[in-house]
């Protein structure tokens, strides 16, 4: 599945980004895929706890935790969630452990190593501004 | 006469009318705009489809009166009127500027969600819960849900130097 970088203005700035962003649907929330920035600094999947909400999602207290995600403490909880990526010619989906964190401050969800990067075979060309997926089970 | 005091009389569905900018431009402010399917109209920040502006400000029922009759009147109030084209018109626009790409479209929304499909802003709400809910009750579908950067913190999830 290959994807183009997503164009996104530079706040502040009258320049535009090029990011490696893909859309996820969680939990078959298929209405409003989270845009999700590839992030291989991050350890795990991190979205915002109001995606849990939307979702109907139970992140348990037991599995809560505290992390470091944008230079501040989050509270974040754990749930196995299915999550989806769709192309215009292919559909993944798995199931992967996410921190729904709260205060939530990026724009966009964050996809790290385990429950994404170790899903798929991926090929970042920043160089050409796109992305391609495969999952590692195809 | 200034633009916000532009009015005109006109006759709706046998019934005439008073109506005033300014007027429209109020009872619209806090209204949710429902999908655009094809003509639109610009009031305030949003575009929306005429015949719901009409139905608002006469109280007259949509059956009533056409796109056209809408949309005309509109016009004669001094508000901007398209068509939603089938490539790559917004749906929802903070000024018009058709033939800008769609990031310097989301300019306009910096540190609100916004709900994009193709090339288009379906939405934009102040939270990520107001957006979904606007989905699910217009039957939307987006491809893509997010909140415009504000700052560099927001846009990477990287720590501040």
């Amino acid at each position: 599945m290959r994807f183009s970088f997503r164009e996104i203005p530079d706040a502040g700035r009258a320049t535009v980004r090029a990011r490696p962003i893909v859309d996820v649907v969680v939990e078959g929330l298929d209405i409003a895929p989270q845009a999700c920035l590839l992030d291989t600094g991050a350890t795990a999947i991190r979205l915002g706890a109001h995606v849990a909400e939307l979702c109907g999602i139970n992140a348990g207290k037991s599995l809560e935790t505290k992390l470091a995600v944008g230079g501040s403490l989050v509270t974040a909880r754990m749930a196995v969630v299915s999550l989806q990526v769709t192309s215009p010619t292919d559909t993944h989906e798995w199931s992967a452990p996410v921190w729904f964190c709260e205060p939530w401050t990026p724009a966009f969800g964050l996809l790290g190593l385990t429950g994404f990067f170790d899903q798929f075979h991926i090929t970042i060309a920043a160089c050409e501004e796109w992305l391609e997926l495969t999952p590692v089970n195809a | 006469m200034s633009e916000n005091t532009a009015a005109c009389h006109v006759t709706i569905a046998g019934k005439p009318f008073d109506l005033r900018r300014s007027d429209v431009l109020k009872a619209l402010r806090n209204a949710d705009p429902e999908p655009i399917s094809s003509h639109f109209v610009v009031i305030g920040s949003s575009r929306f489809p005429p015949k719901q502006v009409i139905g608002e400000i006469t109280g007259l029922d949509r059956a009533d009166f056409t796109t056209h009759q809408a949309r005309r009147t509109l016009l004669r109030l001094g508000f901007t009127a398209g068509r939603r084209g089938s490539s790559s018109r917004p749906a929802l626009a903070r000024a018009e500027a058709p033939d800008e790409s769609l990031a310097e479209r989301m300019r306009a929304f910096t540190g609100e969600w916004i709900a994009v499909r193709d090339d288009e802003i379906l939405r934009a709400s102040s939270t990520p819960q107001a957006l979904v809910r606007w989905l699910g009750k217009h039957g939307q579908k987006a491809d893509s849900v997010f909140r415009v950067p504000e700052d560099d913190l927001a846009a990477s999830g990287l720590a501040p130097l």
